[in-house]
Parts: C-alpha cells; sequence; structure tokens
C-alpha cells in the first residue's frame, strides 16, 4: 500500500479522475442508452435494455446510410478545398513584406462569426428571392432566379460554400505557421541550382509542409461537426433530404424526437468515421513527418 | 390545495375605453416568492410580459425570474433536457396545444388549482384542447388559425376580371375553395417578380398544411386506433394542389425552406396575391412603414376543399405548471395573470385572438368605436372561423415526430422526386412504425 501510495499512480490520480468523470463516464452512458429506447420525455426508458435494436434498425435504414455517404463526401469535398484555398492564401501572405500582420489579423475575421450567424448570413446571400446572389446575377441577365437552396447539387454548394468561407482561415493560419518555420537555406540553394520556382514548391516547401497540413487535416476533421449549426440555419438538411447530413439527422432525432438512445446508436456509428479520417490522417503525418527525417 | 390568503375576488376589469365583462381575479400576497419561468421568446410574445410581470409583481410582491426566453423550438428542446436530466427547477412555463402531449406529467393538472369561477372566463372548447388525458395543463394565451389574405386591388382590376372569366369561365372574386385558390394563384403569376400564392414548406408547417387540407377534402390523417389511413384519395389530392402550384411557378421556388415569418414578409413585400396566415401579421400587413400591401388588404375564411369543409389547423400558445413547482398558489396567481382580460386586451390589440369570449366581443367594440374597419374586419373573420372552421391537430406525443417524418416525403413529392403516391406511402410506413412503438396497436 506504501509503495502504492508513493508510486506514479497517485500522481496520475487526478487527471484520471477527472478524465473518468468528463469523458469517460459520459461515453458509458451514452453507449448505454444506444442499446435502450430512452427516450428524452420518458426517463424510465433510460432502463429498458433492448440489445441491438436500434443498431439492427439502423443498418436497414436507407435513409441513415444516405445521410453517412452524404457527410463522408462534404468532409472530403469540404476540407480538400479549404486546404487547396488555404494554402493558396498561406503562399500568398508569405510572400508579401509589408501589411502582413494586418493580412493576418483579417483573415481570421470568419472564424469570429458563431457558425449560426454564418448560416444565417449565407441563407440571405442564397436566398433565391430577395438573396443578393440572384439579384448579383440578375445585372448580369439571369432573370430567372436561381434557387440555390432547393437543388439538390446547388444546396449542397451552397452550405459547403458558407463552410469554406467560415473555416479556410484554420488551414491559412496553420499552413503559415508551418510556412514561416521552413529554413532559408534549402530553397536558395535550390534557386541557385536552377530550380523554377514550381520545383521549389513541390520538392522543398510541399515536404516540409505535410506535417502541418496532416495536423491541420486531422484538426478540421474533428472540429468540421462545427458545420451542424450552418446547414441547420441553412436548410435544415431539406428540403426533402437533400442536404440532411448525420449532424442534423442525429439532432433531429435526439432532440426534437426526443428518441436519444437512436441518435446515440447513430452517433456511435458515425464515430466510426471520425475514427477512420483521425487514423488516416495521423497515419498521413507520422509518414510525412519520416519522410521529412529520412532526407 | 390554494392557500387560504390567496384571495378570489370578482372584479370588473377596466382598460383603455373599454368595460369588460366580470372576471374573476386571483390576487394573493406573494412576498418573499420567487417565481422561475421559461418562455417563449420573440417580437410578439414579448410585449406581453412587459406589462404583465411588473403588474403581477406590484399586485402580489412576489418576483418573477425569467431563467430562459427563446423561440418554442428550442424552448421544447430545453424542456425535453429537462425532462431527461430531472432538472424542473421552473415553476411556470411557455407551452402549445401541439407540444403539450409530449411533456407527460410534469405539468399540474390545473383543474385541482384553478377555481371554477376562472376556468369559466375562457371558451370551453380551447380549455378542452387544453387538456391532455383528461388534466388540463395549461391555461390558455391565444389561439392560431389561418385565414386568406389577399390584395384587394388584383380582384376590382377590371382587366383582370375580364382576362380570368375568359379563362377560367367563372367571376374573379376572392377565393371560397382550394381549387379556386389554385387557379388564381397560378392566373396572378409572373415569376420572379410576383407569385400568386405562397406555402410554408418544411417541418411541422407543411405536415399542418397538408392535415388541413387532408381534413377538408373530406380525409383524415389517422383512423380511431391511430394507423394512418392519410395515403388516400383525400391525401394524394391535398399534395397534388402542393405540388401543382410548384410546378406552375405559382410559388416562389424557395417555398420548400420557408417558415412562418418567410411567408408573412412575403405578403408584406407586396409580391405576393394571396397568404393564408394567423391574425397575428394582420396589424404588421396594415403597418404602411412595414408593409406595402398596406391599404389594400382583404381577408376572406379559410377556403374549402373538395370534402365541403374549410381547412382550420389551430392550437393554441398557453402557459404550464409544473408538478414540482413549491409555490402552486403564486404560479397559479401568474397564470391567471398572464392569460387575464388585461393580457388578452394587450395581445388582441396587437391583432393576436383571444382565448376569452369577453375579449372577443371588446375588442370587436373598441374597434367599432375607433372606426378601424380593417381589424374589425380581421377579428369578426377569426372569431367566426375559430368558432365554425377550427381543429387541433391530434393530440398526442407522437405529433411532432410524425410530422418529421410526413414533411420530407411531402417535399419529396413537391419536388418531383417521388410520386405524391409514393411518397405518401412511405410515410404512411414510418408513420406505422411510430405509432406501433408507442403501443398504439
Amino acid at each position: 500500500m506504501r509503495k502504492f501510495l508513493n508510486g506514479p499512480w497517485v500522481l496520475l490520480m487526478p487527471t484520471l479522475i477527472i478524465l473518468t468523470c468528463v469523458v469517460l463516464l459520459p461515453l458509458l452512458l451514452s453507449l448505454w442508452t444506444s442499446f435502450t429506447p430512452f427516450k428524452l420525455t420518458k426517463p424510465d426508458t433510460l432502463y429498458r435494455f433492448v440489445g441491438f435494436r436500434n443498431y439492427e434498425r439502423l443498418i436497414g435504414d436507407i435513409d441513415f446510410w444516405i445521410a453517412f455517404g452524404r457527410t463522408v463526401l462534404f468532409l472530403a469535398i469540404a476540407l480538400n478545398l479549404e486546404l487547396v484555398f488555404g494554402l493558396g492564401i498561406a503562399l500568398l501572405i508569405n510572400k508579401i513584406t509589408y501589411g502582413q500582420r494586418t493580412l493576418r489579423t483579417l483573415m481570421m475575421f470568419p472564424m469570429m462569426f458563431s457558425p449560426i450567424l454564418v448560416g444565417f448570413q449565407w441563407k440571405y446571400i442564397f436566398n433565391d428571392n430577395i438573396g443578393l446572389m440572384n439579384n448579383f446575377l440578375r445585372e448580369f441577365g439571369v432573370i430567372q432566379p436561381i434557387p440555390w437552396l432547393v437543388d439538390g447539387i446547388l444546396a449542397n454548394v451552397s452550405i459547403m460554400a458558407a463552410e469554406i468561407w467560415s473555416s479556410t482561415s484554420v488551414f491559412a493560419i496553420l499552413l503559415l505557421a508551418g510556412l514561416l518555420g521552413i529554413p532559408k537555406d534549402p530553397i536558395e540553394a535550390a534557386k541557385v541550382d536552377g530550380c523554377n520556382s514550381w520545383q521549389v514548391f513541390k520538392n522543398i516547401t510541399l515536404p516540409f509542409l505535410m506535417p502541418f497540413v496532416f495536423i491541420a487535416m486531422t484538426i478540421r476533421s474533428l472540429d468540421v461537426a462545427r458545420a451542424y449549426d450552418i446547414v441547420q440555419m441553412m436548410t435544415g438538411g431539406g428540403p426533402a433530404k437533400r442536404t440532411e447530413l448525420l449532424w442534423t439527422l442525429i439532432s433531429r432525432t435526439g432532440y426534437v424526437d426526443a428518441k436519444m438512445g437512436m441518435a446515440n446508436a447513430m452517433s456511435y456509428i458515425s464515430i466510426f468515421l471520425s475514427i477512420a479520417f483521425t487514423f488516416f490522417f495521423f497515419y498521413k503525418l507520422v509518414e510525412a513527418r519520416q519522410r521529412l527525417s529520412y532526407e | 390545495m390554494l392557500r387560504l390568503f390567496l384571495s378570489l375576488i370578482l372584479a370588473v376589469s377596466f382598460f383603455g375605453s373599454f368595460s369588460a365583462k366580470a372576471e374573476t381575479e386571483l390576487w394573493g400576497d406573494f412576498s418573499g416568492v420567487t417565481l422561475r419561468v421559461k418562455l417563449i421568446g420573440g417580437g410578439q410574445y414579448e410585449g406581453l410580459y412587459n406589462e404583465v410581470i411588473p403588474w403581477w409583481e406590484e399586485n402580489t410582491g412576489g418576483k418573477i425570474e425569467i431563467v430562459t426566453q427563446k423561440n418554442h423550438f428550442e424552448l421544447d428542446k430545453e424542456i425535453k433536457k429537462d425532462i431527461a436530466s430531472g432538472n424542473l427547477d421552473f415553476c411556470v412555463a411557455s407551452n402549445h396545444t401541439s407540444f403539450a402531449s409530449q411533456y407527460g406529467n410534469i405539468y399540474t393538472d390545473l383543474n385541482n388549482i384553478m377555481p371554477a369561477s376562472v376556468l369559466a372566463d375562457y371558451t370551453p372548447l380551447i380549455l378542452e384542447h387544453s387538456t391532455v388525458d383528461g388534466r388540463l395543463v395549461q391555461m390558455p394565451r391565444h389561439s392560431d388559425v389561418s385565414n386568406l389574405y389577399y390584395q384587394k386591388s388584383l380582384y376590382e382590376d377590371a382587366d383582370n376580371k375580364a382576362n380570368f372569366k375568359a379563362k377560367y369561365g367563372y367571376d374573379l372574386t376572392p377565393p371560397e375553395t382550394w381549387d379556386q385558390v389554385k387557379d388564381q394563384a397560378i392566373f396572378f403569376s409572373n415569376p420572379p417578380d410576383f407569385y400568386g400564392t405562397q406555402y410554408v414548406g418544411k417541418e411541422e408547417a407543411i405536415a399542418g398544411r397538408f392535415y388541413e387540407l387532408v381534413i377538408a377534402n373530406g380525409g383524415a390523417l389517422f383512423d380511431e386506433d391511430y394507423r394512418p389511413i392519410f395515403n388516400s384519395a383525400a391525401g394524394v389530392e391535398a399534395l397534388q394542389w402542393f405540388i401543382d402550384l410548384y410546378n406552375a411557378k405559382a410559388v416562389p421556388d424557395g417555398v420548400l425552406n420557408y417558415l412562418w415569418d418567410d411567408t408573412g414578409l412575403g405578403f408584406a413585400s407586396g409580391t405576393i396575391a394571396m397568404n393564408l396566415d394567423w391574425a397575428g401579421w394582420a396589424g404588421f400587413f396594415n403597418d404602411p412603414e412595414n408593409s406595402k400591401v398596406a391599404g389594400d388588404i382583404g381577408l376572406v375564411r379559410a377556403p374549402m376543399g373538395s370534402g365541403g369543409l374549410r381547412t382550420g389547423w389551430s392550437g393554441s400558445h398557453s402557459f404550464s405548471m409544473t408538478e414540482s413547482c413549491p409555490d402552486k398558489e403564486a404560479a397559479a396567481s401568474f397564470l391567471w395573470a398572464l392569460t387575464s382580460n388585461k393580457a388578452q386586451m394587450i395581445e388582441a390589440r396587437g391583432g393576436l385572438s383571444p382565448t376569452r369570449p369577453a375579449i372577443w366581443d371588446a375588442i370587436i367594440a373598441e374597434k367599432k368605436a375607433e372606426g378601424d374597419e380593417f381589424m374589425l374586419m380581421v377579428f369578426e373573420t377569426f372569431k367566426m372561423s375559430l368558432a365554425e372552421d377550427a381543429f387541433t391537430p391530434p393530440l398526442i406525443p407522437e405529433w411532432i415526430e410524425f410530422t418529421n417524418v410526413l414533411y420530407p416525403e411531402l417535399q419529396a413529392a413537391i419536388l418531383g422526386d417521388k410520386s405524391p403516391e409514393d411518397a405518401l406511402a412511405t410515410a404512411s410506413k414510418k408513420a406505422t412504425e411510430i405509432m406501433e412503438d408507442a403501443g398504439y396497436f
């Protein structure tokens, strides 16, 4: 006992207790509810075990899997476009010598808006009747209003535009930090050896930057569910489920229909999605670091 | 039971230029009592609190602490979370007849709290709609039903009259049936500058509109065992009405994302010929500062469906008292104050429909005396509509969950993703699962 009290476990105990209370217990409770028909409005249902019934229903629920697939597609496209735009912005800002601080501050403005406000703002921009976009297009002779938030493809593109506007600066800031940390010697040596700008970027800048890319990707893939508010404000997952993502579906099931047991079962299936994305990006991060150290 | 010091007096209330009928008042000395309350927020609702809360505090010595003030859908989510966590540490909350049955037994049966003489001041049918499983769980604040606003000048225009008669073979007059609404909406439309009508296009809103049209067409959503029966001729006809207007571009393209504010503001913008809406918008529509159609508004009772019935989806905003409230006497007094003659007159002056017969008479008398022909028309139309046409949705806890499986299917049919029959068959299958899970059959 004395040995235990003097050992490292004692020092770890506060952390373990806090982690258990704040992370582990809520996770276990929500896992338990996914095996029950728990309804928020009927607390007694928390104690009725129904085994895998919620999961069995979800396996056969085509709406859930369509929302799942759409979420994967949304994540893949949005994150990659944010990376491309963020990298472009970071490279441009890295080039300038005057006003860089001001631009860096301006670049962070979209991050300061709450996702709900971003959703309202872009809903107005894409409103088919009074929206800025259709009025702008009208100036160029597009008389028939485009139903941005109704058409299946356009509605998803509109939501993605809002999400990309809101979050590209996260990539830009992280990548800019990476760019500022790249040693100048290899770049100057390459230029002396006759490499053009593209060759310098491809063979020196990008490999140095890849760890930052994957760190940014990992952070954003975990954080992207914040876009729930944007989707909820702009379309609510509709019309006719055309923009339904896992987040809107889970939220409606859990809080509007009050079926928290089913919503948690959906969440646990979707957690695999998050784990898969995170695992992939960590794997790529380690790989990029190793490649960098070999070189 | 109420404590003895709760005074129960019969008094005559005087406010403004009008003297309402005798009202049973429910005052008491509640010094030292603080009531925690959760209220619906938003421009149309908060004016009442600004007047009634100081009035109640001054007369009773009690205090009101507003814990939450947010829109009804957010409030609904919060209360569901409170139920799940067992954290019902408030006394009074806003409620609605469409929502009340979801909340189980958290709200007190007011039949045991409110004196019969107080309850006698409310419209009996509305109290009946406020009752869940035999328990009166809410005091009605104001009622909702929708009637059809239209731009009068369109119907007075000689060219419109002649062209319409030539095209449709009958006179252009404010519509009496939903088929006429469809004809006239298509006739008036000139997209993208002007549309014949519009409808709320998502969530419970479109599900409710579909429901009332099914009823007006002679159908029903459920049989007596709560088996879905809306996948019927009446249901398909109702859904086809929405589809036809959408395909004819007689409604804006974005209508499937519209909710109540969008349709109200749309009509006020002057780009919509006809708008089915509640009385709460009337004052706004006729205010030249807010509305381009001010002074040019007509109003008729909601039209009839093919079954010869008028649409009349109705409900009431209300207030409830929690079973866990430690100061039920004070809460009862506050509930009365929030729905008293004084409170209802404040809201009626803004165009809302009262739940006390005395206030209907009073507001109509007041508008007559003021010579306000427009608001007089509004109140007389809505009074008749609430008396003769109004019906509630099924007062079952599964109503909202049911609307959440119905509305995406309605939208899919309107957008042409599915046929009306396929959409209703899918919705019916999902609704059957909900009802089976809930143990109805």
